[in-house]
């Protein structure tokens, strides 16, 4: 029962990272619906990375990088060439989707490393994550960066003619959320299930999307929404845990799937529609012309 | 940017032709592959010989071409479900699920003529194969109504809920062809069980009759869209859902007839691969590699830039792209994934030359007036 | 494994840059009376027309100097040149005595310039204080938002502005948000304040207060230029002087208490005015439209609309005079089948057609003409000929079974274009490529070609130059001689008093009365605008000119 709970919390704090990167970029008006490639390549170059020089720091390092990197090419598609931002996303997932498939196929298997120790039996990642979240709440709601984020996600032109620099800012949070996203999928494939398998993240990066549309922008409430969604996963792999020898497995593994749609369905309806709409930043996917 | 007495200048468009959108799809095509080339130069390969055997094995190879021409089928009808949402400015990334639908639905019905029992029985093909393919259809239909429902209705993110239909989809059709689901081989190999040989799809010339199929629904969407009442409505709401509903368009009624429509063709999608394809005639074990090709549609769908017309010379090369990849990742031992690989940088390079199809480049030289370079 | 905090000196750099105390003392220690700020010679050309033409301008410490012009005079750019948002080709600027450049609006900004633009620029969901302290160098790393709101407070209290900073934008009024703007502009430093047309969007109390504090901070040696296009009155009420802008040139630089209106608007256009255009008189014939109590909540949930009845004739302009944001807009949507109504009835030639679908309204004979052209009213990536089937697409004439007739609605299309003068190459030309009064050409050929028996036009005349405007009325006034019964919404209080048969003042979501357009007058109608009840004894009893009972 212990190691079901552990595991779900190592889970979740995937999804947390990788949400709240997203979650930084909407917020300065910025989406990414790429993060699963993102995530594929943090995943795919950290294991990698990891296992040739049997350096985890390494891993963890260059999944971030190339996170970060990913971030700033979205940004770029996005912001100076002020492109749709749906078909940049898409671009960078179909992207990771296809290269990890081809990159990381020699290296099928396990990473056959020392685990990373835990720390009072949780991963070292569930601290990081909570501070995380702790962190960007603050940072967003009571430092003046986190105004200035803000703003630029809610009306750019009133933020440019306040001396704020509106393509700096969102360079800035598109590059950190590239950064944050890259980082779980270097969690995913050096923690969590260190085993590497083409298309072995199975759509975390969508349903990361969802759970910051779920979480209306507040870093705190992506965190509920993150530990339940991993703690569903996990019931999913597990379903033995719960309702013992109903269903096959496979059907189990639906699960998680449409319990997003039935998020997403949730957030639509009236009573949440409204604080949904007021709290989306109203500049989102739309790109800043500058008159 | 300024060289010498030239300067070079980047303008926004204020039309966008036909042959000039075709000029800048080619060239971001032709970018890609040199682009791609670096795959095999990693590979210690010559990117120059790799591409050869490619296109030699895709199209002047007797046993490639009838591959590629099956994949080219399977995916202009992927593009086709793709581009009918697209037009309505809707995002149809589950044909992946559509396609496993309407593969399920046509081997439901095979199932329910006793397609499974051994000896195969003789079945009449005349009755059998419309009703698969009706069934093929519905079923892809019917997971793009869900889609198309919260869509319209609710206004729920298409992209995540078709994502996620994706998964629960594959893994419905995991249930059915493994470890003792109603579809299982009884061989047991963890596919499903094959198609009775009186089952199978015409040919003609070697060429499953799905062609015509996919041919004709191209010629049928050009002309919804160019001529009727309804391609009208599609393309208003495409445009902008506000003034839609100020003209009298219902729009609820958009998003989910196009994702119905594009649901049932990705279903025919799924029959094709499945039922009409010599060789397989079965859901085989590696059907997520099928699934994972039908995103080559949405590539398809945007360099075309929703025309279904161009699509077909985009779908005939990349289905070439793709068998031929894979003949050559095996013949010059290359990791597998080449065409994942191929895939992958195709979409980018569309992403990033998505820009020129809204600005062009201006070379002017002082004092001498204007050459464009579109 | 350290998770990865946000850049250290991120925000501090995006701060620090804008620290320029070295010029920030040229205003200082300026005496009431001096000169603060001077534009000589100012040009500014464009292809085709000269906006400024070697403007001189001279601005004193404690002085209101308005400035004075009709659309095209040359406001705008001179208004952005001394904001530092476009450079002039000839001219120069000095303040305090000091030639000055500005790159840019900073520039202007920490030279002690500050603007309230007409449209607001706030972050709606951000609290008043969040907004006043946007990129301010004061703001320091972590928002002291205690601090700002004192310092902030005091600024309300010297000038006269009555504001919850801790309210959300979208919750304020148009005053309170203006007078935020202001603040914000106060907060930076700015001793000069350049106000884009600050009455036009205000209620007559909310303008006395405006003008209140605009008085308080000129005792206060603070200069503030308002740039007015024609609310005379107020010109008159409040400045010292006034430079009168006409087609790029000063033509006349004057003490206020040296002029009339009427020489104002003299000077303004160059010959003598003629106020208003003459009312036609039409036979009006049976109610067609009733409305009884309706009712509408607005985007966020609250109820915009409450309970109004009235009915129209045909042959009859009904004509709704409010600021907007009181209803009207939500009224127009109802009737237009856009917006569901809460409660009460809309009957249309007898029929129930409160739960009608716009369709359907369009069928029947209803046809409106939205405030928003560009996003709802036309498609700005459809040709002039799939605009026009934007309202035909459903008619037999021309679509048969599914199928477009493409080549008849070309041949409707070539022919409403000439008719109604729409200028464009060709009929498969982009409706985004038209010009303002183009597209609401286009847009008015359309629907008047339907022949609608209602037509409701919101704001029809909005933003458009005098020939378009004069345009449209008249083709008003030709559906009204063709017995169509028209709602005309405006925020210009001369249309709707010289076009209408009924003028109705709205305001909260109600009708405040409903006068004859013969009786109506423009202080009573203005004031209840502005929430004012009208005195009973005025006007015959409201709301029930044709109800049956």
């Amino acid at each position: 029962m212990w190691e079901f709970i552990a595991r779900s919390l190592e889970a979740s704090m995937i999804f947390t990272f990788a949400a709240l990167g997203e979650l930084i970029d909407q917020r300065s008006g910025v989406l990414n619906v790429g993060i699963e490639g993102v995530m594929l390549f943090g995943a795919t170059l950290g294991f990698i990375t990891a296992k040739t020089t049997g350096s985890y720091l390494l891993g963890f390092l260059v999944g971030m990088a190339i996170g970060g990197l990913l971030g700033f090419l979205h940004g770029f598609f996005s912001i100076t060439l002020g492109g749709d931002q749906v078909v940049s996303g898409m671009g960078i997932w179909i992207l990771g989707f296809g290269l990890t498939t081809y990159i990381g196929n020699p290296y099928t298997g396990p990473l056959e490393l020392e685990r990373i120790p835990t720390i009072l039996g949780l991963s070292p990642f569930f601290y990081a994550g909570i501070a995380l979240v702790v962190v960007s709440w603050f940072v967003l709601s009571r430092t003046s960066l986190g105004l200035e984020i803000r703003s630029v996600g809610e009306d750019p032109s009133v933020a440019e003619v306040s001396g704020i620099n509106v393509p700096k800012t969102r360079y800035l949070c598109a590059t950190i959320g590239g950064m944050l996203m890259g980082l779980s999928g270097a969690i995913y494939s050096l923690f969590y299930n260190p085993v590497w398998n083409y298309n072995f993240l199975m759509g975390w990066g969508f349903i990361a999307l969802a759970l910051v549309f779920f979480s209306m922008w507040n870093p705190v409430i992506l965190l509920g929404g993150s530990l339940l969604f991993g703690t569903l996963w996990q019931l999913s792999l597990n379903p033995q845990l719960v309702l013992p020898g109903i269903l096959s497995r496979y059907i189990w593994r639906t699960v998680p799937f449409v319990i997003t749609i039935g998020v997403l369905l949730i957030i639509s309806t009236g009573w949440f529609r409204t604080r949904w709409g007021a709290a989306k930043p109203e500049a989102l996917a739309r790109p800043y012309v500058k008159e | 940017m300024r060289i010498g007495s030239y300067q070079l200048r980047l303008e926004k468009r204020l039309t966008l032709t036909g042959w000039q959108a075709a000029i800048i799809s080619t060239l971001a095509i032709i970018f890609a592959l040199v682009l791609f080339s670096f795959i095999f130069i990693l590979a210690d390969i010559n990117p120059l010989v790799a591409y050869r055997e490619t296109f030699s094995y895709a199209f002047a190879n007797p046993r490639g071409l009838p591959l590629t021409i099956n994949r080219f089928i399977f995916l202009l009808l992927c593009t086709s479900a793709f581009i009918i949402p697209f037009r309505a400015g809707l995002w149809n990334i589950g044909m992946t699920g559509q396609l496993y639908a309407g593969a399920l639905s046509a081997f439901a019905v095979l199932l329910a003529f006793g397609g499974k029992m051994l000896p195969p029985p003789d079945l009449s093909p005349i009755t059998l194969i419309p009703l698969m393919l009706i069934a093929a259809a519905l079923g892809g239909a019917v997971l793009g109504a869900m889609a198309g429902f919260l869509k319209g209705k609710f206004n729920v993110n298409e992209i995540v809920v078709t994502m996620m239909l994706n998964s629960i989809t594959f893994w419905l059709v995991a249930y059915m062809i493994k470890e003792g689901g109603p579809f299982m081989n009884p061989g047991g190999r963890g596919e499903s069980f094959e198609l009775p040989s009186s089952a199978y799809a015409p040919l003609i010339m070697d060429i499953p009759f799905t062609i015509f199929l996919a041919l004709g629904l191209v010629m049928l969407l050009y002309y919804m869209f160019a001529k009727t009442k309804i391609g009208y409505q599609i393309k208003a709401y495409g445009h902008s859902p506000a003034a839609a509903r100020y003209a009298g368009i219902n729009t609820f009624m958009i998003p989910l007839l196009v994702f119905i429509l594009g649901g049932a063709v990705a279903g025919l999608a799924g029959y094709h691969y499945f039922a009409a394809v010599p060789g397989v005639y079965k859901i085989a074990r590696n059907y997520g590699y099928f699934g994972d090709l039908a995103f080559y549609g949405i590539i398809c769908g945007l360099i075309s830039l929703g025309n279904s017309f161009a699509a077909i010379p985009v779908a005939l090369l990349f289905g070439g792209l793709s068998i031929g990849g894979r003949f050559v990742q095996g013949k010059l031992n290359m990791g597998f994934g080449v065409d994942y690989a191929l895939l992958g940088v195709l979409m980018i390079t569309l992403v990033a030359f998505q820009f020129f199809y809204r600005y062009k480049l201006v070379l002017s030289v002082e004092g001498k007036g204007q050459r464009r370079r579109d | 494994m350290r998770a990865r905090l946000p850049k250290e000196g991120a925000s501090a750099c995006i701060v620090n840059a804008r620290k320029r105390d070295m010029e920030k003392g040229l205003l200082e220690g300026i005496k009431h009376g001096e000169t603060v700020l001077e534009a000589r010679g100012i040009t500014k050309r464009f292809p085709g027309v000269v906006a400024n033409d070697h403007i001189d301008f001279e601005l004193r410490a404690g002085e209101i100097h308005a400035v004075l012009g009709e659309n095209g005079a040359g406001k705008t750019t001179l208004m952005n040149i001394l904001f530092g948002l476009w450079q002039p080709d000839e001219g120069e600027i000095y303040i305090g005595g000091k030639r000055v450049a500005f790159r840019s609006p900073l520039d202007a900004i920490d030279l002690g310039i500050g603007m309230v633009h007409q449209t607001r620029k706030l972050v709606s969901a951000h609290t008043a204080i969040e907004n006043i302290i946007l990129g301010h160098p004061k703001a320091g790393r972590i928002l002291n938002l205690k601090r700002a709101e004192e310092e902030v407070k005091e600024l309300c209290e010297r000038y006269g502005f009555k504001i919850d900073l801790r309210a959300k934008v979208w919750q304020l009024s148009e005053g309170e948000k203006q007078a935020v703007e202001i603040l914000k502009a106060l907060y930076r430093g700015a001793r000069i304040l350049i106000l884009d047309e600050p009455t036009s969007v205000l209620t007559p109390p909310e303008t006395k207060k405006l003008l209140a504090s605009i008085e308080a901070m000129a005792r206060d040696k603070l200069a503030i230029i308002p740039f007015i296009t024609h609310k005379l009155p107020i010109v008159l009420a409040i400045s010292d002087r006034v430079t009168v802008l006409r087609h790029g040139k000063v033509a006349a630089c004057l003490e206020t208490g040296c002029v009339t209106e009427k020489s104002l608007a003299e000077k303004m256009v160059g010959r003598e005015v003629i106020f208003r255009i003459e009312r036609t008189k039409v036979e009006k014939g049976k109610p067609i439209l009733q409305v009884e109590n309706l009712s509408a909540r607005n985007d966020k949930g609250f109820l915009a609309l409450n309970g109004v009845s009235f009915s129209i004739c045909e042959g009859e302009i009904f004509g709704i005079a409010g600021i907007s944001g009181n209803g009207q807009h939500e009224l127009a949507e109802v009737l237009a089948g856009l917006r569901k109504a809460e409660g009460g009835r809309v009957i249309f030639d007898g029929k129930d057609i409160t739960h009608s679908s716009i369709l359907e309204r369009w069928q029947m004979g209803i046809g409106y003409i939205p405030c928003e052209r560009v996003e709802v009213g036309s498609i700005g990536d459809f040709s002039l000929v799939e605009n026009t089937a934007m309202n035909f697409y459903f008619d037999d004439h021309f679509c048969r079974r599914g199928i477009m007739d493409y080549r008849k609605i070309r041949g409707l299309t070539e022919e409403i274009v000439s008719e109604y003068g729409v200028v464009a190459p060709s009929p498969d030309t982009k409706a985004r490529n038209l010009s303002g009064g183009n597209l609401q050409r286009l847009i008015l050929a359309r629907v008047l070609s339907r022949k609608p028996r209602l037509l409701i036009a919101n704001l029809p005349t909005q933003g458009l130059d005098v020939g378009a405007t004069e345009f449209v009325q008249n083709k008003l006034v030709e559906e009204k001689k063709a017995k169509a019964a028209i709602l005309l919404i405006s925020e210009d209080l001369e249309e709707i008093l010289s076009l209408s048969d009924w003028v109705a003042p709205i305001y909260e979501g109600e009708f405040m009365d409903i006068v004859p357009g013969e009786k109506a007058k423009r202080e009573t109608v203005g004031a209840m605008m502005a929430g004012l009840r009208p005195t009973p004894t005025e006007y015959p009893i409201p709301n029930t000119q044709y109800l049956d009972t």
